[in-house]
C-alpha cells in the first residue's frame, strides 16, 4: 500500500509541473505508462481505505489498462474539498457523493455528469434508493448508489437471557424489559445527546416513533401538503423520546457516542437504537459480543400495526463533468453498478449493498435487510427535508435536544420544527 | 521623517504578501455576500438578498442573536477571568525567586496544545460518569456539586469560558510580564518613599504604565473570542450543545458554510462573515483609538 | 509587625502559583499517560494509571503514519511562514509605529483588518489562488500563506512594542548621523527581542496545528503536514485511542521545545535589555 501511495505521489508531482499551463484539465493527469490511465477516485471514508484498496484491486484485474487510486479526506470537510476540486487542478475523476440535499451544491454548479443513458444497470436499482442520487430540480441520477442504512435496536443477546427477556413482540413487552433492565442495574437504552451526538437524535426517533407518526403515509401527506408536523400524530411520536428518556443513560445530554459505544460493547447497556452503521465499530470493539437485532414494534395509538425499518440511501459515486478521463471513469461507476462490486463491497466493508440482487453476508445485517425489503420506510426528515435551509433533521434535532434538557416540549418540538421547514419548502415539490 | 523609497522598504514586502494571500481572497469572499449561489457556481447579482435571509429566515434569525449574546458574554468572562488573573500571575511571579521559570512555563504550555485537543481532554475530566472532577466533588462530600457540566444549559457556556483561560492564560501574563519588565525601577521606587502601599503603588503606578498592554491584550481578547470556533467546537459540537446554550458565531458561521452545505451557502455564510466582520472592526477600531489616546496622556 | 503580616501572605502566594501549576500540567499529564495504555484500556476506562506501561504506540505511529515526513515537511512549512511573517512585520510595523507620515492610519487600520476574519471565509478564494498560481499540492503555497496569515497579528503586537520605546533613542542616533535601516537593525530590533520571541511563538503554535488548508491545498502523501497526516491516520484507524494519544504527544513534543527554547529568549530579553 506504501508503495502504491509514493508511486501516486510521484505521479501527481510531475503531473503538478505539466499541469501548471492554464487549461490543464481536471485531473490533469498525462498517460504515464503506455495507454495506461490512472483514476483518482474520492472518498469520504478515511477508515475504508485498505477495504477499498482490496475491492479496487478487483477492478484493476480486470480492466488492465486502468489504475484505480483511492483519495480519502476527512469527513467534516470533505463537502468543501470535493466542491473546490471538482473544479480544480488535479480533483477526481470519479468521487463519492453525499444523498439527498447534500448533492444538490455539486448538481445546480453543474460539477457532474449525468449518468441516465450512461449506466444502463441503473434502471434496475431500487427507486427509492435512487432518488438519493437524483438532482431535485432535474429529476436526473448523478451517481451509483453504493449503500443504504436501516434504523432498529441492537441487543446484547447475553444480557437479554441472563434477565430473562425475549426480543419484545409489542412495545409493552420492550418497555417491561427496560424497566427489569433498569432494576437490575443495567441502562436499558444506550442513546447518546451530547454535543457530537445531536445528528443521531432524529434516528432514535426515527427508531421509535416512525409507526407512531404514521410511517409511509404521513410522509407522503406531508410532501404532499395533506398533513403538517404539527399533526398530533408527529408529536405523539416525539413525546415517546421524553417518555423513554428514564431509560437512557443518565444525563443523557452530557452523554457521546463513543460512550454509548463503549457501554453497549462492554455490557454496561442491553439496547443500541442506532442503524446498520454502528454495527461493524461496535463489534470491532468487542469482538465476542453477541448482538441480535429488532425492529420497534409499534407503540400504542399508532396509525400503522406492523414493526418498520426505516432506512435511505447513503450516497453514490458519480463522474466530474470536467474528468479528462471520462470513459474510463464510466467505466469504473458502470462496474461499481454490477454484483461483483456489490458482494465485495458487503463483504468487505460490513455495510449493505445498494446493488439490486446482493444479499449480505452477515447474517444480522441480511436481517435488516429483509426487514427494510419487507417493511420499510424513508427517513423523511433526511430524505425529503434537506434541500433547503435550514434542514428538517437539523431543526429537529436541536429542539429535541432543547426538550431532554428540560426547555422545550414535544408540541414546541413540532412547531419549530414546521416553522423550519415552512421557510423554503413547497408542498408537492 | 524618512524618504518615501526607504518607507516603501520598510512596508512593501509585507504589503505585498497580505495584500495578495490574505486581503484578495477575503474580499472575494465578501463580494461573494452579494450573489445568488448554485453551490460553486455565482448565479447573478441579489443584492442584500443573502443579509434579509440571515437576518429573517427561521431559525437563523434567533439563533444570530443568540449566539451574539454569548460571544459577548464569552468575552465579558474572558476579561474578567483570564486576563484579570493573567495580570495577577505577572505581578505575582514578578519578583518570584525560585521556580520563576518554571511556574511562568507550566502557566503557558496548555497554549502549545490543540483547541480541538484541550477541548477533548476537559470533556473527559467533566464527564458526568467517570470524570475525576465529579469523582473528586463527591470523595469531598459535595455531592450537590457534581453537575452534569457540559450538559447543563446554565453551567456549559461558563465551563467552556473557564478551559478557555485555563488554555489561554498564558499570553496575557506573557504580555504583561513583558510590560512589567520595561517599567523602569525608579517608578516604584518614588512611589515607596512617598508611602504608598502595595496595592496603592500598583493602582498608581504601575497599572497605569502598563495601559498599552492592557490595551493590546484587550483588544487581541476581543477579536479571538468573537471569533472563538475550534475550542467550542471540541466541547459542544457544531450546534452549540446543550440546546444551543453556547452556540456562538464561529459556530453559527461553521454551520452555514459547511455543515448544512445547501446550495446558497456560499452567499449566506459569506454574509454572516461582513456582518460580523463589521462589527468586530468597527469595535477594535474604536478600542485601539480609545486605548491610544490613553497611551498619550501618560507620556 | 510587617513580617508578621506578610508570612500567611507568601505562603498563600506560593500556595495559589503551585497549586495553579498542577491545574495547568493534569490534562496535559493525562494525555501523556494514555498515550502508555492499550487501547482496550483506555476504551473501557479513558482516565487512568498505566497497568504496564508500553511505548508501542508510538513505534506504530512513527512507522504507519510516516511520521518523520509530516515531521519534515510541517517544520519547513510552519518554520518557513513564520520566519517570512515575523520579519516582513517587524520592517512594516517599525515605520508604522515611529513615522507619522501620511496615510499612516489607514494603513494600519488595512494590516489590522485581516484579524478580524475568520481564515475558513476564505477557503474557496484561497483555492481558485492557489490554483491559478500553480501552487495546488505545493509547500510551498502553504507557507507563503501561512506566512501571510501571521502578518496582520505580528504588525499589531510588534507596533506597540515599537511605540513603548522612548522617542529621544532614535533621535540621538539620527543626530550621530545614522540612517533609518541601521536605526531599526542596530537600536530597534535589539529592543524589541523579547517582543519577536513572543509573536514568534504565538505565530508558530496555531500554524503548526492547522489542519483545514492542507486538507484542501495538499494531495500527495509525502507533502503532508502533521495535522493533515494524522487526521488521515487517525480516521484509518478510528479506534486505536492508545496511538491517538501517541499521535497527539508526538505532535505537540516539538511544540515544548520550541516553547523552551522561546521562553529563555523572551526572559533573557526580558531581564537584559528592556530598561529605558
Amino acid at each position: 500500500m506504501k508503495r502504491r501511495w509514493i508511486a501516486g505521489a510521484i505521479g501527481a508531482l510531475m503531473l503538478a509541473l505539466a499541469a501548471c499551463a492554464p487549461g490543464g484539465g481536471a485531473s490533469g493527469r498525462q498517460e504515464e505508462t503506455a495507454g495506461k490511465v490512472t483514476l483518482s477516485l474520492w472518498s469520504w471514508r478515511v477508515e475504508d481505505v485498505k477495504a477499498y484498496e482490496k475491492i479496487l484491486a478487483k477492478f484493476e484485474d480486470s480492466h488492465p489498462n486502468i489504475n484505480v487510486e483511492f483519495k480519502p479526506f476527512q469527513a467534516t470537510e470533505y463537502n468543501n474539498i470535493l466542491a473546490t476540486g471538482l473544479s480544480g487542478t488535479a480533483g477526481p475523476d470519479v468521487a463519492q457523493l453525499r444523498a439527498y440535499g447534500g448533492l444538490q451544491p455539486l448538481v445546480e454548479a453543474g460539477q457532474l455528469l449525468p449518468l441516465d443513458d450512461k449506466v444502463e444497470a441503473l434502471s434496475g436499482f431500487d427507486a427509492k434508493l435512487l432518488e438519493g442520487a437524483k438532482g431535485h430540480t432535474d429529476g436526473k441520477v448523478y451517481g451509483v448508489p453504493f449503500a443504504y442504512q436501516t434504523l432498529q435496536v441492537l441487543y446484547n443477546k447475553k444480557l437479554f437471557a441472563d434477565n430473562g427477556i425475549q426480543p419484545p413482540a409489542t412495545w409493552d413487552d420492550m418497555i417491561a424489559a427496560a424497566r427489569k433492565l433498569k432494576a437490575a442495574g443495567i441502562t436499558p437504552f444506550a442513546v447518546a445527546a451530547g454535543p457530537d451526538a445531536t445528528w443521531t437524535l432524529p434516528i432514535v426517533h426515527e427508531i421509535f416513533g416512525n409507526a407512531r407518526y404514521g410511517s409511509t403515509a404521513f410522509r407522503d401527506a406531508v410532501v404532499g401538503g395533506k398533513k403538517k408536523f404539527t399533526d398530533p400524530d408527529f408529536t405523539a411520536s416525539v413525546k415517546l423520546i421524553k417518555d423513554l428518556e428514564p431509560y437512557f443513560p443518565e444525563d443523557v445530554v452530557a452523554v457521546k457516542i463513543p460512550d454509548v459505544q463503549a457501554l453497549f460493547a462492554t455490557g454496561k447497556a442491553a439496547m443500541y437504537p442506532t442503524g446498520a452503521f454502528d454495527l461493524a465499530p461496535v463489534l470491532k470493539a468487542n469482538p465476542s459480543l453477541e448482538v441480535g437485532q429488532f425492529p420497534v414494534p409499534p407503540p400504542p395509538g399508532s396509525p400503522v400495526t406492523t414493526p418498520v425499518t426505516p432506512g435511505w440511501a447513503d450516497g453514490s459515486f458519480g463522474v466530474n463533468a470536467k474528468s479528462t478521463h471520462q470513459a474510463e471513469a464510466l467505466e469504473l461507476v458502470k462496474w461499481m453498478a454490477t454484483p461483483e462490486f456489490g458482494q465485495l463491497y458487503a463483504t468487505e466493508l460490513k455495510q449493505l449493498s445498494a446493488v439490486p440482487g446482493v444479499t449480505p453476508s452477515d447474517p444480522l445485517l441480511a436481517e435488516m435487510a429483509k426487514n427494510y425489503a419487507g417493511n420499510g420506510a424513508p427517513y423523511t426528515l433526511l430524505v425529503d427535508f434537506r434541500y433547503g435551509q435550514p434542514n428538517g433533521d437539523a431543526v429537529f434535532r436541536d429542539e429535541v435536544q432543547k426538550m431532554l434538557a428540560g426547555q422545550a416540549d414535544p408540541e414546541s418540538v413540532s412547531e419549530s420544527v414546521q416553522k423550519g421547514v415552512e421557510q423554503w419548502f413547497k408542498p408537492g415539490n | 521623517m524618512p524618504r518615501w523609497r526607504v518607507l516603501a522598504v520598510f512596508l512593501l514586502p509585507a504589503f505585498l504578501l497580505y495584500s495578495v494571500f490574505i486581503v484578495y481572497p477575503l474580499v472575494s469572499a465578501l463580494d461573494y455576500s452579494f450573489f445568488e449561489w448554485r453551490g460553486i457556481r455565482q448565479a447573478g447579482f441579489a443584492g442584500l438578498d443573502n443579509y434579509r435571509d440571515l437576518l429573517s429566515v427561521y431559525p437563523y434569525d434567533q439563533q444570530l442573536w443568540r449566539a451574539f449574546a454569548h460571544n459577548a458574554l464569552f468575552f465579558a468572562g474572558t476579561m474578567l477571568i483570564q486576563n484579570t488573573v493573567g495580570l495577577l500571575f505577572a505581578v505575582l511571579l514578578f519578583r518570584y525567586g525560585r521556580g520563576k521559570r518554571f511556574l511562568q512555563a507550566s502557566f503557558t504550555t496548555p497554549y502549545l496544545v490543540d483547541p480541538l485537543v484541550v477541548g477533548y481532554l476537559w470533556s473527559l475530566l467533566l464527564n458526568p460518569t467517570f470524570g475525576p472532577v465529579n469523582a473528586l466533588l463527591k470523595a469531598a462530600g459535595l455531592d450537590s456539586w457534581a453537575l452534569p457540566w457540559l450538559g447543563d444549559t446554565n453551567t456549559a457556556l461558563p465551563i467552556v469560558i473557564l478551559v478557555n483561560a485555563w488554555q489561554w492564560v498564558g499570553f496575557p501574563m506573557l504580555m504583561f510580564s513583558a510590560a512589567l519588565a520595561g517599567i523602569p525601577a525608579e517608578y516604584h521606587e518614588a512611589a515607596r518613599v512617598d508611602g504608598a502601599s502595595a496595592w496603592q503603588a500598583f493602582r498608581r503606578v504601575t497599572l497605569p504604565l502598563l495601559t498599552p498592554a492592557i490595551g493590546v491584550v484587550s483588544v487581541l481578547t476581543f477579536i479571538g473570542n468573537f471569533n472563538a470556533f475550534g475550542l467550542v467546537y471540541a466541547m459542544a459540537g457544531s450546534t452549540g450543545s446543550p440546546a444551543g446554550s453556547t452556540d456562538v458565531l464561529g459556530l453559527l458561521f461553521y454551520r452555514v458554510a459547511f455543515v448544512e452545505g445547501g446550495v446558497e451557502a456560499i452567499g449566506r455564510s459569506s454574509a454572516l462573515a461582513v456582518l460580523m466582520f463589521v462589527f468586530i472592526f468597527g469595535v477594535s477600531l474604536l478600542a485601539t483609538s480609545y486605548f491610544r489616546r490613553r497611551e498619550r496622556r501618560l507620556v | 509587625m510587617k513580617t508578621a503580616r506578610r508570612a500567611p501572605g507568601r505562603v498563600a502566594v506560593h500556595l495559589l502559583l503551585w497549586g495553579y501549576a498542577v491545574v495547568a500540567l493534569l490534562p496535559l499529564v493525562v494525555m501523556l499517560l494514555n498515550s502508555l495504555r492499550p487501547t482496550s484500556e483506555v476504551f473501557t476506562a479513558p482516565l487512568g494509571l498505566p497497568t504496564s506501561p508500553s511505548l508501542r504506540s508510538y513505534g506504530q505511529v512513527w512507522t504507519e503514519a510516516s511520521f518523520s515526513t509530516y515531521f519534515m515537511n510541517s517544520l519547513i512549512v510552519t518554520g518557513g511562514a513564520v520566519l517570512l511573517g515575523t520579519a516582513v512585520s517587524a520592517l512594516a510595523a517599525f515605520p508604522l509605529a515611529r513615522y507619522d507620515f501620511f496615510g499612516n492610519r489607514v494603513l494600519g487600520a488595512y494590516f489590522l483588518a485581516g484579524l478580524m476574519l475568520p481564515i475558513r471565509l476564505g477557503l474557496v478564494p484561497i483555492f481558485y489562488l492557489m490554483d491559478s498560481m500553480g501552487l495546488i499540492d505545493s509547500l510551498l503555497g502553504l507557507t507563503l500563506l501561512y506566512a501571510a496569515s501571521g502578518v496582520p497579528f505580528c504588525i499589531f503586537v510588534l507596533s506597540a512594542f515599537y511605540r513603548s520605546l522612548p522617542v529621544e533613542l532614535d533621535e540621538a542616533a539620527r543626530l550621530d548621523g545614522a540612517g533609518e535601516f541601521r536605526i531599526f537593525g542596530q537600536i530597534m530590533l535589539p529592543l524589541v527581542r523579547p517582543a519577536l520571541a513572543s509573536v514568534m511563538l504565538f505565530q508558530f503554535v496555531p500554524l503548526w496545528h492547522e489542519f483545514l488548508y492542507p486538507l484542501v491545498l495538499l494531495r500527495s502523501d509525502e507533502k503532508f503536514t502533521i495535522p493533515r497526516g494524522l487526521s488521515q491516520f487517525f480516521g484509518e484507524y478510528t479506534t486505536d485511542w492508545s496511538a491517538l494519544f501517541a499521535g497527539l504527544v508526538l505532535a505537540t513534543a516539538p511544540l515544548f521545545v520550541l516553547f523552551v527554547l522561546a521562553t529563555r529568549q523572551i526572559i533573557a530579553g526580558l531581564t537584559a535589555g528592556m530598561s529605558k
